[in-house]
């Protein structure tokens, strides 16, 4: 484990030492100032399409810095050829593979907790209330999300041989899942067989990112608290996709050369 | 004497991605050993399968067939490498690392605690001369300054067995001078250092034993001054070993 | 040395030559921008007849925020949400809305699809009456649905129905008469001859600003606008005729002049499409005149 601790430091030590997460973070604090400095018929209480907008950008940024982070991880250490002289130490490529995982989702974590922290600032300052409950569920399910995201893109990083086009693969599926992965059911209700069942095994197959995603529809429009158990649910179920593309990722990793 | 490191028939074999292209041999049936406390050096030209066998000495390729021991343990548990030190050819290191933080990174997956972490680290520093940049971001490293880190990795866990892949390849007289001194303090030590070069009037030096591998054969090992033989010197030695024929001028 | 020479005189020609350029340019330019609709230039420039798309989905954006999210997708069925309820709510359009809008989702289709919903929206609110957390002392936050209206007008200013819907919203529950009259008289700007716009001006000065004068002066106005239509446009048109003419009769009746009134009302019912709920508003200003006419004659 202490293995594993020590490769995930050096991944969320790079993080805040790159430039990645300070430029998305500026950048999306510009826009929403900018949004929230737009005089809407003299009223200084509308807040919604400030908290819809800051929730996108939110999510916007931290997938490319999950994608991004991750992606470059193993490659990276292969170029720099900096994978020899750390397998050259006591450490399997499990440890490894689970210490990237582990610094990236951890530095996901970082990230989300700076972000959801101006957003729970933004909102205030024209709410006046502060349902952190409700935030804590969606920030929650948010990282639980991004640790799918990173598991798979270092399943990626392995499969493929670029971070580009790894980068560009994971972003496409993930958008897909998020934007479609709802109504896929709906979809394959509507098609003759056999391609309903082939649809249908797929939307079973997928990870459903777009539920945690969608809960921002319910932050935005101050909806009650979700009970905890279906959070807990959504979690599990997350976690258990994460696990299994930890675990495809140990296995090509084991099989890979290493120079 | 037990042997620190030992190959058995180690064969090694590369399949190619092309279609219709033969299997690469890489090694063909290894036989080596490594007694503690000496300096071994390992030669061959170009593409003979030093780094192979280094490779698979560090868990990084597995054997066709055979096998390699560290300690008399398999090469393929991750524990063998609990006491050696390795320094690859080319020394990269993370960029955004200073050499402390890389020395502590390191420390830290041999499971040292703190207070000898930071004895050894100080201790490091001041044997590769690199203390008055050891707050400074590796990117900002020269060459050699990249190289004495690397040494200095390699030496972190306090290995008794250390394997250098060319470890004076890049650097320049001085630099070479400081690692030969740096290997006779670590054969003074008791260690044994295992190290492949292309500079063989270093080797011819510092060595006690040396092997000549080509093409994936071994095709000499002994003491430096048995291998010389009758020659006027390593160089010629080695020449004549691998069957490369030199012009004379009468 | 001669070549900085060389270079900075090349420099000056070549200010020289573009200042001219655009001192040449300049007028020809000021033409052409004068041809385009003044308004919004920026959005158009950028996004040219897809303005009116994106105006649209804004529109439809604020009905979302109506709904506090609990809203339709083109997976579901929207025959209840074919006219927004945040502009049917005004009145001031006819609803194509049919079906039940509590439950467009449906039966869940599977487990998953139930377990997501959960995650979701899944009840039918409006946000003047509680929103979300069914919480009265919030009607307020129907102010949320403002931004996306303004922006779909900024969109698409030739959208007469955004105008009236904000101007209803801004000024019946957030009581914002002035912004409700500035919205107004920007849709007028771009749309001069609106007679929903200016039927909306016109309750503003009633109801708002209780200035009848001007009120009755706007409302005359779109009926004299309403009458120089094309007869078919007047056929689709006929709703907007019969509010502005019982609100000319009302305003007329109000104020004691009955005959005023009265045609007013004989004008509204010849195109409602209930002209029985006109005729009790002409038989109750009737008997106002024979109530009128029948009171002893004021002491000189």
């Amino acid at each position: 484990m202490k293995n594993i601790i020590a490769v995930a430091g050096i991944v969320i030590k790079e993080l805040y030492r790159r430039k990645d997460f300070y430029v998305l973070f500026i950048l999306t604090v510009l826009v929403c100032l900018i949004m929230a400095s737009v005089n809407i018929f003299n009223d200084k209480q509308i807040v919604r399409y400030l908290k819809e907008l800051c929730l996108l950008l939110i999510w916007v940024s931290s997938l490319v810095i999950a994608i991004t982070t991750t992606a470059r991880q193993i490659p990276a250490e292969r170029e720099q050829r900096t994978l020899l002289p750390l397998l050259a130490k006591p450490l399997t490529r499990t440890q490894l593979i689970f210490g990237k995982f582990l610094g990236c989702w951890l530095a996901c974590g970082l990230v989300l907790l700076c972000f959801y922290i101006f957003f729970g600032a933004l909102a205030a300052s024209r709410e006046h209330a502060w349902p952190l409950l409700n935030y804590f569920q969606a920030a929650f399910l948010h990282w639980i999300v991004l640790g799918v995201v990173v598991a798979l893109a270092l399943l990626g990083s392995l499969v493929f041989a670029a971070p580009s086009s790894n980068s560009t693969i994971c972003f496409v599926i993930v958008a897909t899942i998020l934007t479609v992965g709802r109504y896929l059911d709906a979809v394959a209700l509507a098609q003759p067989e056999p391609f309903r069942s082939l649809i249908y095994a797929f939307y079973f197959a997928v990870p459903h990112l777009e539920i945690p995603f969608e809960m921002r529809n319910l932050i935005v429009h101050d909806w009650p608290l979700i009970g905890w158990n279906f959070i807990a649910l959504d979690a599990l179920y997350l976690l258990a996709y994460a696990t299994a593309f930890l675990v495809a990722a140990c296995l090509v990793f084991r099989r890979k050369p290493v120079n | 004497m037990s042997a620190i490191l030992k190959t058995e028939k180690l064969r090694v074999e590369f399949s190619s991605r092309e279609f219709r292209q033969a299997t690469k041999v890489a090694l063909t049936g290894l036989d080596l050993e490594v007694q503690a406390g000496e300096v071994f050096g390992f030669l061959g030209p170009n593409g003979a399968g030093k780094t192979t066998t280094m490779n698979v000495l560090l868990g990084f390729v597995p054997p066709t067939s055979g096998a390699a021991y560290l300690f008399g343990i398999d090469v393929r548990q991750p524990i063998a490498r609990q006491r050696i030190g390795y320094l690859p050819e080319m020394t990269y290191y993370y960029k955004f690392l200073t050499a402390e933080e890389l020395l502590r990174f390191y420390a830290k997956i041999f499971s040292l605690p703190r207070a000898e972490t930071d004895k050894r680290i100080d201790q490091l520093l001041k044997l590769v001369e690199l203390e008055h940049a050891r707050k400074r971001p590796i990117k900002s490293y020269s060459k050699g300054m990249q190289q004495r880190v690397g040494l200095a990795q390699a030496l972190i866990n306090n290995p008794d067995l250390l394997i250098l892949d060319e470890p004076t390849s890049g650097l320049d007289p001085l630099g070479r001078m400081k690692v030969r001194e740096i290997i006779q303090r670590l054969k003074n030590e008791g260690k044994t250092v295992f190290f492949s070069s292309h500079e063989l009037g270093e080797v011819e030096t510092v060595c006690d034993r040396v092997a000549i591998i080509h093409q994936g054969d071994l095709k000499a090992v002994g003491r430096v001054n048995e291998i010389t033989g009758q020659h006027a010197s390593l160089e010629k030695a080695f020449l004549d070993i691998i069957g490369f024929q030199t012009s004379t001028t009468p | 040395m001669t070549l900085p020479r060389t270079f900075f005189l090349l420099l000056l020609a070549l200010l020289v030559f573009c200042f001219g350029l655009a001192a040449n340019l300049q007028p020809r330019f000021q033409a052409l921008e004068s041809r385009h609709h003044q308004s919004n230039a920026f959005f158009s420039l950028l996004l040219g007849d897809s303005s009116k798309m994106f105006a649209n989905s804004f529109y439809v954006k604020a009905d979302e925020y109506y709904h506090s999210g609990y809203y339709p997708t083109i997976f579901d069925n929207n025959s209840a949400f074919k006219t927004p309820h945040v502009a049917e709510d005004t009145g001031a359009v006819n609803s194509k809305n049919s079906g039940e809008e509590t439950s467009f989702m449906g039966a869940p289709r599977d487990w998953l699809d139930a377990f997501g919903r959960h995650f979701i929206p899944n009840r039918h609110t409006h946000l003047d009456e509680g929103g979300a957390n069914d919480d009265l002392s919030t009607s307020d936050n129907v102010r949320e649905i403002l931004p996306w209206l303004k922006l779909s007008a900024k969109l698409d200013p030739d959208n007469v129905t955004t105008y009236t819907v904000t101007a209803y919203w801004l000024r019946i529950r957030m009581h914002k008469d002035k912004e409700a009259e500035q919205v107004l008289r920007e849709g007028l700007r771009n749309n001069p001859q609106s007679c929903e716009i200016l039927f909306e001006l016109g309750r503003l000065y009633d109801e708002s600003y209780h200035d009848t004068g001007r009120a009755r002066n706007v409302w005359e106005l779109a009926v004299r606008y309403w009458l120089r239509l094309p007869p078919e446009e007047q056929q689709d048109n006929k709703l907007i005729f019969e509010q502005i003419t019982t609100h000319l009769g009302q305003l007329e009746d109000k104020a004691g002049n009955f005959s005023q009134a009265l045609n007013w009302y004989q004008a509204a019912q010849k195109v409602s499409l209930t002209p029985n709920d006109v005729q009790k508003l002409i038989d109750g200003v009737q008997k106002e005149m024979a109530g009128a006419s029948s009171a002893p004659k004021g002491i000189n």
